[in-house]
């Protein structure tokens, strides 16, 4: 049974809801344990069983407010915000009007959320430790996007990032965004910027080939010597989360750009920011094509987090090379379960048109 | 100090060849008239325009550049009537530009044109095949290969100009031969183009009475039209190339 009040420390984490939009719910999710000075985070180190517990023992705190009241919140959401600017755990102690009633809900792109009561009074106990540099971003308005490339640079979390944006606490216009989309919003204004630093890099000189695995996300990510492009088939295997049946699904875009919402949804930003931080960092470009088998063992979505880390988790390895895409197709062919025609007829990166870039006649 | 009067309608056409592909700009001014060159994000395609002072029906300016906001400055000129004048007027001071339409005035807010992504290098680009067609006609096969594919080969055979468009399901082949164009430059020509790019440009230009298109194999694509009487746009795009 969880009491009334809650006292613990949030990781930082505030939730922003999306139902009701623009009147949202939202309030820190707090861990119910009072004694641990540093809650635990869902890892790709732990095991699913671990990280469901972990998420239905977080009491998600609620209040109800207009996203536009970010501009000039009440005393209320200020908390929220000064929380959120934090890059440590702050403790938080919360009293609900009812004692919250245990529960657990999932979600495609935020993590699994627990328990959940309304707000009665809320008091942080310990100071919120704010980088100068989140500061700094908050009080100058720039445009988001810009404002987003700095922080990242400075060496801010993709999760402090979006959990900024989320309390609409950066841009030229402030409102609240839910946490879903805002953690989508991070990645795509990172992966873009990102994509802008290199697309009159030099191109890679082999067919790279990184993989790696996390709760059952395996990804073999394949960097060709090609102008940037980026395209991700998502081979769900029977009884994964999402896929009673199994399916495979792709998309992609070129280096003219992406138009609209990746029906792969968050996973497909999430992956490509992965490939990009790698290629971004090396002062290269290549065209990526990013394979994400999804097994029977990832049987409850855990958020894009796991696409995230996983997909770094990829990019950090040594690579193997290979001196033409065939060799590369038959590698991969050796460490995933799904035979290579079943996917590749999904996949066009290997076989469309390239854009050349006019700098190229120059 | 720039001063200008000019037919909104000519005005408005003028920046939509260019915005198309762009939404910042720098306006280079000088006693000759107004020049834009500018790249798309992706440096794939590249659009150069020019008002000459003749096209304006009034014309003052000391040489100098600004940064102008494309999408509000053609938010601004769409509430001008067909035959309406716009007068411009830069307040160098405030970095504003004060645009006049029939009774109403607006003071736009002008971008640092160092803010302003870099004017691109022009290749200088050799392209045997010339081809000149009136641009409805152009518009029209874009629109139709649009339907088939998102990519189209361009080439010139023989005494020909023809177009393919070939998609999963369907295809597309579109002949012209020179006696039926306006003009033709025989040459080794053929090269595949990007739809999206395509359809892009062709708003613009297919308002024109000619189009001249210079291709060559696997090489860019130069297309040169005229904008009522004094405007020339000029519009380059960088292939694609097929995989072995």
């Amino acid at each position: 049974m969880i009491g009334p009040k809650v006292k613990g420390i949030t990781p930082p984490e505030i939730f922003v809801g999306r139902h009701g939009y623009p009147m949202v719910r939202a309030g820190p999710v707090v861990p119910l344990a009072p004694d641990a000075e540093k809650p635990k985070q869902p890892s790709l180190g732990m095991n699913m069983g671990e990280i469901i517990s972990l998420r239905a023992s977080a009491v998600r705190s609620e209040a109800r407010v207009g996203v536009m009241e970010a501009e000039s919140p009440g005393k209320l959401l200020e908390s929220f915000q000064e929380i959120a600017m934090s890059s440590t755990p702050v403790g938080t102690e919360v009293s609900f009007l009812k004692p919250p009633k245990p529960k657990l809900n999932f979600d495609g792109v935020a993590a699994p959320s627990g328990p959940s009561g309304e707000i009665k009074s809320l008091e942080i106990t310990t100071n919120p430790a704010v980088p100068r540099k989140v500061d700094e971003a908050v009080e100058e308005r720039e445009g988001a996007s810009i404002a987003v490339g700095e922080l990242y640079n400075a060496g801010v979390g993709v999760d402090h990032i979006s959990r900024l944006i989320s309390l609409g606490l950066l841009g030229k216009e402030r409102k609240l965004v839910p946490t879903r989309w805002s953690i989508t919003a991070s990645d795509d204004m990172l992966g873009k910027a990102m994509i802008e630093s290199i697309v009159d890099a030099p191109l890679i000189g082999d067919y790279l080939l990184y993989s790696g695995e996390g709760l059952g996300n395996h990804f073999e990510i394949l960097l060709t010597p090609r102008p940037y492009s980026f395209e991700l088939v998502e081979i769900w295997m029977p009884g994964s989360a999402w896929a009673p049946e199994g399916w495979i699904v792709s998309d992609r875009e070129d280096n003219t750009g992406k138009k609209g919402y990746s029906p792969l949804a968050g996973g497909y930003y999430a992956a490509r920011l992965a490939a990009l931080e790698y290629l971004a960092q090396a002062g290269r470009q290549a065209g990526i094509l990013a394979v994400r088998e999804v097994s029977r063992s990832y049987w409850a979505p855990l958020g894009v987090w796991v696409v995230r880390d996983a997909a770094r988790q990829s990019m950090i390895a040594r690579p193997c090379k290979f001196d033409s895409p065939k060799a590369a197709l038959d590698e991969i062919e050796k460490r995933i379960s799904t035979p290579v025609g079943k996917w590749l007829p999904k996949a066009s990166l290997l076989t469309r048109p390239v854009q050349k870039s006019l700098s190229e006649f120059i | 100090m720039f001063k200008a009067v000019i037919n909104a309608e000519t005005l408005r056409d003028a920046m939509e060849a260019v915005s198309s592909l762009v939404d910042e700009v720098k306006f280079s001014i000088t006693e000759k008239g107004l020049e834009i060159k500018a790249v798309d994000p992706a440096n794939v395609a590249m659009v150069s325009l020019k008002i000459g002072a003749d096209a304006f029906e009034y014309f003052k300016t000391t040489p100098l550049e600004i940064g102008v906001d494309l999408v509000r400055l053609n938010d601004v000129l769409s509430m001008a009537d067909r035959g309406e004048n716009v007068q411009l007027e830069l307040d160098e001071e405030n970095h504003k530009l004060r645009i006049g339409v029939g009774s109403l005035s607006y003071t736009l807010s002008l971008i640092d044109p160092t803010a302003i992504r870099k004017e691109p290098r022009i290749p200088d680009l050799d392209l045997p095949a010339h081809v000149t067609l009136p641009g409805g006609e152009l518009r029209r096969a874009i629109k139709a290969a649009e339907k088939v594919s998102d990519h189209v080969i361009l080439g010139v055979s023989d005494d020909e100009f023809y177009m393919e468009a070939k998609g999963d399901i369907d295809s597309l082949r579109l002949k012209i031969p020179s006696t039926e164009l306006l003009g033709l430059k025989p040459g080794e020509a053929r090269s595949l183009f990007s739809l999206d790019y395509l359809e892009d440009m062709s708003k613009s230009l297919g308002k024109a009475q000619e189009v001249t298109l210079e291709m060559g194999i696997d090489y860019p694509l130069r297309v040169n039209f005229k904008v009522g009487q004094a405007i020339e746009v000029n519009y380059l795009l960088a292939p694609r190339i097929e995989q072995e």
